[in-house]
């Protein structure tokens, strides 16, 4: 099979200095599997067995690989190709799956002068995806890679380009817009066979008139573009062309890595119509030239670092922190932030501070957050939790103290006046509620409900007038303070809720009888509030009026500035009517032309005059 | 016959227990797990390792909020003591020095071993020869698993996260004084 293409692909590696060098016209690569073969590009022989110095002429090879390509990802493209097309026993030239392996880490792989960048990434393999057939254009057909790219292939003579020759360019531009009007009926909802080209063709035939002018347009430009680069092709098939001859069978393990070039293929190329591709010559075959794909600790390491750039971590931040300098995450955190910031995380996460530490680890949500990394050691980090939950809990504990504890009797009080009747011993009305919150609460004892029910059972019993009268008993007994003018019925005293005469009435007889009373009183003794509630009232009192008086004067200028302007307002209309008035006049030319006008200026005030003068 | 206490008609607890209520609730659930574990292919010993886990954590966490933290109030950690929430003579020990960290008492109880001496887990690290502690027939490289056959040292071990032990950090390593540690 003809493989011209192979000379292109020159091999970087170097022998192993321990092993005698290969003799020309081998080449050693790297299996799959980690074996090193040897093959000669001339004879097109693999071998595992490193060959002598003193060149076989033929090689006694125990397996001949069958390679057609050297490079592993080579083969994988050529399987990879035959499977799909129907394995028909055809092989495409190399120049193109391997010119397309070559644009695979397009953006930022360089190779200048054979230098291998010091990181680059093992890019993946590029290879033949689908393949059309273009109309009109025989014997070529028009391959999309796996990556998008796409190359035109001979199937008579085994040819392969990137860079369409003209005619089949036309032909390529004819067949795209074929697709895209396919598309563009298929939204319409006409044409249902993608890819097939009597499909297109129908397609072609329903098109508008004035579609297939701009098309002979948008043709006749791209033709115009293909012809600016027509001084580039004829090199580019001279170099596929004289493949063959260009290479003599044993230049190719001396050919030095300077005549590698790498041409940069971007996505964005891509996306442009592929005839406007600025290819370089010899390009498809040279996109190889990497040889063997070696995984070296270089690699390693440059993935490591894209990793790491990619979780968005700094050195040092990861596991081996300790290689790094400090101050590889950035500016320095003083002992005091970090524990700072740590405290925050736990406030932030509402973390109840009587939570064990290993508790807290094991739910796991602080890790997820940036600052538990803050601090590095888990030692560091159980102890500030200590510091912080101990802080916490004292805070707790200040703010219970202040806290004025609720009775238990009052939620007690108030669920007896629901639920009670007359009718219920204790016990049977302990058993039907048990189950209520108000008689689980064991704060306030068994002994104290009880008594509380038998009291209240016993004074529903009691006639109403006497049940107000104990009630008035008992607001009168409270004292001013507490109980006064500017008390709401619905936040009663303490002192109140917790007394069963408060329950003995119903609701809708006590409420009024309440606020009756609470009319009659006075309102709220200022005495009776200690010096400093007083200060504060005073201040608010004054900062209110600070507030009021700001306001006013913020105001007050408010309405000078609008006073202001409209009067600038109005002097502007005047001027502007006056000026008007005056042009309006001059504007006044009528027959007698200028002269008339004058005149008449002079009329005017003559008759002006002549009027002042009647009135006079 | 005497009244008969119920959830009920109890005294409630001191003020303070609804704080640390539902982490006490949690380590009573675990240890309610760790004894309706199932046995199969387990050791003897091996059974009862978390239940000793479970009392010296919940032990340490009612030590921690009464000493460390003074969270709780004295009638609460008396309260927690008398209803069996943690060991008392446990927390007499660690109150010494020396036994700071001690696992649990049984470590410490010579009479039950054969040499009349402690566990290995009261052995210093650093005074560990290379291969004591480990498990016979553990190669290094494994997953590090004591033999405690006898004592619950594994217990120390359950590694969480990178050098995270569990909430006491057992620096040491426990395995039986019948392996014969003692001579």
């Amino acid at each position: 099979m003809e493989q011209p293409e192979r000379k292109k692909l020159k091999p970087t590696y170097q022998p192993a200095p321990g092993l005698p060098p290969l003799p020309a016209g081998w080449t050693e690569h790297t299996a799959p599997t980690g074996h090193k073969y040897y093959y000669n590009a001339a004879t097109q022989q693999s071998t595992y067995t490193r060959p002598a110095a003193p060149l076989p002429s033929h090689s006694p090879s125990p397996a001949p690989a069958p390679y057609s390509a050297p490079g592993y990802g080579a083969e994988y493209q050529h399987q990879a190709y035959q499977g799909g097309f129907g394995g028909n026993g055809q092989q495409y030239p190399y120049a193109a799956p391997a010119g397309a392996q070559g644009f695979q880490g397009n953006h930022f792989q360089s190779w200048n002068e054979g230098q291998r960048k010091p990181f680059h990434r093992p890019r993946p393999e590029d290879r033949p995806k689908h393949k059309k057939v273009i109309p009109n254009c025989a014997p070529w057909v028009l391959i999309y890679t796996k990556l998008g790219r796409r190359f035109v292939h001979n199937t008579e003579t085994q040819e392969s380009y990137w860079k369409f020759p003209e005619d089949v360019m036309k032909a390529v531009i004819e067949f795209d817009r074929l697709k895209l009007d396919q598309k563009l009926g298929k939204q319409g909802g006409e044409g249902t066979g993608a890819n097939n080209v009597p499909v297109k063709q129908n397609d072609r035939r329903r098109r508008s008139a004035s579609l297939q002018r701009e098309d002979e347009e948008a043709l006749a430009a791209e033709l115009a573009a293909a012809e600016q680069e027509h001084e580039v092709r004829p090199a580019a098939t001279t170099a596929v062309g004289g493949k063959a001859t260009s290479e003599a069978p044993g230049g190719e393990d001396e050919g030095s890595s300077s005549e590698y070039e790498e041409i940069e293929v971007t996505d964005d190329e891509e996306e442009e119509n592929d005839a406007h591709r600025e290819r370089q010559a010899g390009e498809s075959g040279s996109a190889a030239p990497e040889g063997p794909v070696e995984f070296n600790e270089e690699d390693i390491a440059y993935q490591l670092a894209q990793m790491e750039e990619s979780y968005g971590l700094d050195p040092g931040e990861y596991g081996g922190g300790e290689e790094y300098e400090e101050g590889a995450e950035g500016l320095p955190l003083t002992e005091e932030d970090s524990a700072a910031l740590f405290k925050d995380m736990l406030d932030d996460f509402h973390i109840n501070p009587y939570t064990p530490w290993e508790k807290l680890i094991e739910d796991g949500y602080i890790i997820e957050d940036d600052r538990y990394t803050v601090l590095t050691t888990m030692k560091a980090r159980r102890e500030c939790y200590d510091v912080w939950s101990r802080e916490r809990i004292a805070d707790l504990k200040a703010a219970r103290a202040k806290m004025e504890k609720q009775d238990p009797r009052i939620p007690y009080l108030a669920f007896l006046a629901e639920k009670v009747t007359p009718k219920l011993y204790w016990p049977e009305f302990k058993r039907k509620f048990k189950k209520e919150p108000e008689l689980r609460d064991t704060k306030l004892p068994d002994k104290d409900k009880e008594k509380l029910y038998r009291e209240h059972v016993a004074r529903m019993k009691l006639p109403q007038s006497q049940l107000r009268s104990d009630l008035a008993a008992l607001m009168k007994s409270l004292p001013i303070h507490v109980l006064n003018k500017d008390v709401n019925v619905e936040q009663l005293p303490k002192e109140m809720l917790v007394d069963v005469r408060y329950i003995s009435l119903e609701a809708k007889v006590r409420d009024p009888l309440i606020r009756a009373y609470l009319d009659t009183l006075p309102p709220k003794p200022e005495g009776g509030e200690t010096a400093e509630e007083a200060a504060e009232k005073e201040k608010k009192n004054k900062d209110r009026e600070k507030r009021e008086a700001a306001m006013r004067e913020r105001e007050r200028r408010v309405e000078e500035e609008k006073r202001k302007r409209e009067r600038d307002q109005r002097i502007g209309m005047a001027q502007m009517r006056e000026r008007e008035r005056e042009l309006e006049q001059a504007m006044r030319v009528g027959r007698g032309g200028l002269r008339a006008q004058l005149e008449g200026d002079n009329d005017a005030p003559s008759d002006a005059n002549g009027a002042a003068n009647g009135s006079a | 016959m005497p009244p008969l206490r119920t959830a009920r008609n109890r005294k409630p607890p001191p003020e303070g227990f609804d704080d640390i209520e539902d982490t006490l609730l949690e380590f009573a659930n675990k240890m309610k797990d760790a004894e309706n574990a199932s046995h199969e292919g387990k050791k003897k010993h091996e059974m009862v390792w978390p239940v000793f886990q479970i009392t010296h954590q919940r032990s340490r966490y009612i030590y921690d909020l009464y000493y460390e933290k003074e969270a709780i109030s004295r009638q609460l950690y008396d309260w927690l003591l008398k209803n069996g929430y943690a060991d008392a003579n446990l927390i007499a020990k660690w109150k010494k020095q020396g036994y700071e960290k001690l696992c649990c008492l049984r470590c410490i109880q010579t009479k039950e071993t054969n040499f009349n001496s402690t566990c290995i887990c009261r052995v210093p690290k650093d005074q560990l020869k290379e291969d004591q502690g480990q498990y016979q027939g553990q190669s290094a490289t494994d997953e590090p698993e004591y033999d405690t056959s006898g004592a619950m040292g594994n217990m120390a071990f359950q590694v969480l996260g990178e050098g995270l032990f569990t909430y006491f950090a057992v620096d040491w390593e426990c395995k039986t004084a019948e392996q014969g540690w003692g001579n």
